[in-house]
């Protein structure tokens, strides 16, 4: 709804920054921002206008890969602009990487701004803080702390992920991520445990996982509970290694990315470090993008 | 495409649970029936066997269903039930042994794995049919045409008219199972190629978002471009969002492929419901849709 964007306009504005709020924020055709050609059309607008810098995503739901085919892209190789989301979102992001070559930002949405900051835990300040870092260009560093599960090793290559559902949904066509190379992170939320592996077994199966720099697992929020009586009996960190434990690249767990208060800004399409270490692992963006 | 000899009286149908857990008195009645048909049965270690969610370990899974295939004294595998679990096996499954037995392997739901790569990879016909649960229930008509199927009987099928179907007659191999594995293969070397094929269609308890979602992905990926007919069953307890999604799953199915030409039928009996009539996976079937008559017969 329109009102729920308020608290992110005025962070914005307090970072310093113009606000253009499309016809889609507030609009409503059943699930969705407005129908495909409406939601289309507002982020084309968004994509054409040359004043636009930043295209902010309210928020994610279900509806990117019904416009993506529609939209044209090409504006953006000559003013390129940051679009901003996750989730749904990854859509754009793993679209633009295969298609204009553009990074994008996959960070926190409008709706994950506070109406009162003061209510807001320092680790959701924070993370909306790395949004701001990441638009004006500061150079970006996340540590976490290291899981009895990782992999460890020192890796260098281009950052790419986002949700494990949509890259899978994206499994072949146009939009397919391409994860050769590259230091390769997905999250999720609200998947059931043995969906989580068939998702796994995709990635797997299509040849994702094969030629990585390194693995960056972050949050499986809110899992669907299991039958009691038919417990899955197997947890990410299982699910994970056993797809993975014939590789050898460095695998990290518990990254400070997903459906969660600390999901921080990361620059998709950009080179990054990342060291998997005995103590922390951490992840820094090695050029200015 | 390799189609395995039919069965005959005295013939020898494995039971085994390649994916989740099936307490072995859940296959009391099928055991019961496929005996009175006058084939023996025989049951591999999973049947009734529990590891956590599945039936056993990839290990132990993967050893029932690998022997099941090598056995040359089976002439056909039915498998338990669905669930989840072998997308984990099916790139470690031999199957030189099948290729020179061939046998009838008998499933759906997540057995969809296995139609799609025997098609794929090995070449060779399948049946799409009931499980054990389908033997306990009142309406036993799904489970006798695996029954005619089985011994080599063919088969007509038909259903009721719907608004929403597409005229048209098309000869075409049968295809396809559960949307939900036919999407996550996608991309796999167990993918469909659906070119000039009749593709079948049926799902469970999913959103009706992600039936949008996935046959958006279906289409993305060149699924229906040259697709020969599409025969859409039973979308099972589908659910929507606290937002309705503002269609039906039936209006999604249409919306997606208005665009193309091909024959269309809604309400075919395939389906995680009592309606779900053995089709044979691979083989070639003639789909005729007019007005009035909708068939589905062997070629």
């Amino acid at each position: 709804m329109a009102e729920d964007v308020a608290p992110a306009i005025q962070y914005l504005h307090n970072w310093g920054l113009q606000v253009v709020t499309g016809k889609t924020v507030g609009l409503k055709d059943h699930t969705f921002g407005g129908t495909d050609a409406e939601r289309a059309a507002d982020f084309q607008e968004m994509i054409n206008r040359k004043d636009i810098k930043a295209i902010l995503c309210a928020r994610g739901g279900y509806g990117a890969v019904r416009i993506i085919d529609q939209l044209d892209f090409s504006p953006l190789k000559k003013y390129p602009k940051w679009i901003i989301g996750y989730s749904d979102i990854t859509v754009f992001h793993s679209h633009l990487h295969a298609h204009v070559g553009m990074a994008s930002l996959h960070a926190k949405m409008t709706e994950g701004f506070p109406t009162d900051p003061s209510l807001f835990e320092p680790v959701q300040l924070q993370a909306l803080d790395t949004i701001r870092r990441a638009l004006f260009g500061e150079p970006l560093q996340y540590s976490v702390p290291a899981s009895t599960r990782n992999r460890l090793g020192e890796v260098e290559g281009i950052l790419i992920g986002g949700n494990l559902k949509i890259i899978e949904t994206l499994s072949a066509t146009n939009s397919d991520i391409d994860t050769r190379n590259k230091i390769f992170f997905v999250e999720d939320v609200g998947e059931a445990l043995y969906s989580i592996d068939r998702m796994f077994c995709n990635l797997k199966r299509s040849g994702k996982l094969s030629h990585l720099k390194a693995l960056i697992v972050g949050s499986f929020s809110s899992i669907r509970p299991d039958d009691p009586q038919e417990p899955f009996g197997k947890t990410i960190y299982d699910i994970v290694w056993e797809q993975v434990k014939e590789f050898n690249y460095p695998v990290c767990f518990d990254f400070s990315v997903g459906h969660q208060k600390n999901n921080v800004a990361l620059k998709c399409g950009v080179p990054h470090q990342l060291v998997v270490g005995e103590q922390a692992s951490v992840l820094t963006q090695i050029q200015a993008g | 495409m390799i189609t395995p000899p039919y069965l005959k009286k005295g013939d020898t149908i494995g039971i085994v649970c390649p994916s989740g857990y099936l307490p072995a008195k859940k296959t009391t009645n099928c055991i019961q029936m496929l005996t009175s048909w006058g084939f023996r049965v025989k049951i591999g270690k999973t049947v009734g066997h529990q590891h956590h969610y599945f039936s056993g370990t990839d290990e132990e899974r993967l050893a029932d269903l690998q022997q099941m295939l090598d056995d040359k004294n089976i002439q056909a595998i039915l498998c338990g039930r669905g669930g989840y679990g072998l997308s984990r096996l099916i790139d470690q499954l031999n199957f030189r042994q099948l290729k020179k037995y061939p046998k009838w392997i008998i499933g759906f739901s997540d057995i969809t794995v296995l139609h799609a790569h025997l098609y794929r990879q090995v070449k060779m016909a399948s049946l799409h049919a009931p499980m054990a649960a389908a033997f306990s229930k009142q309406d036993l008509t799904s489970v006798y045409t695996l029954q005619k199927a089985l011994l080599g009987k063919k088969q007509i099928y038909t259903c009721a008219p719907h608004p929403f179907n597409r005229d048209g007659k098309i000869t075409g191999p049968l295809i396809g199972g559960n949307l939900s594995l036919i999407a996550h293969l996608i991309g796999s070397p167990s993918a469909l190629q659906t070119k000039g094929a009749i593709l079948f269609l049926e799902d469970i308890g999913e959103y009706i978002y992600n039936i949008d979602r996935m046959l958006i992905q279906l289409k993305r990926s060149g699924v229906f471009d040259k697709l020969g007919g599409l025969i859409i069953g039973g979308f099972t307890d589908s659910k929507d969002t606290e937002i309705p999604f503002g269609e039906s799953v039936t209006e999604v199915i249409r919306s997606q492929v208005q665009e193309y030409s091909f024959p269309v039928c809604f309400d075919f009996p395939v389906s995680h419901d009592t309606a779900n009539v053995a089709l044979k996976h691979g083989l070639p079937y003639v789909f005729s849709v007019s007005t009035r008559k909708i068939s589905l017969k062997e070629a």
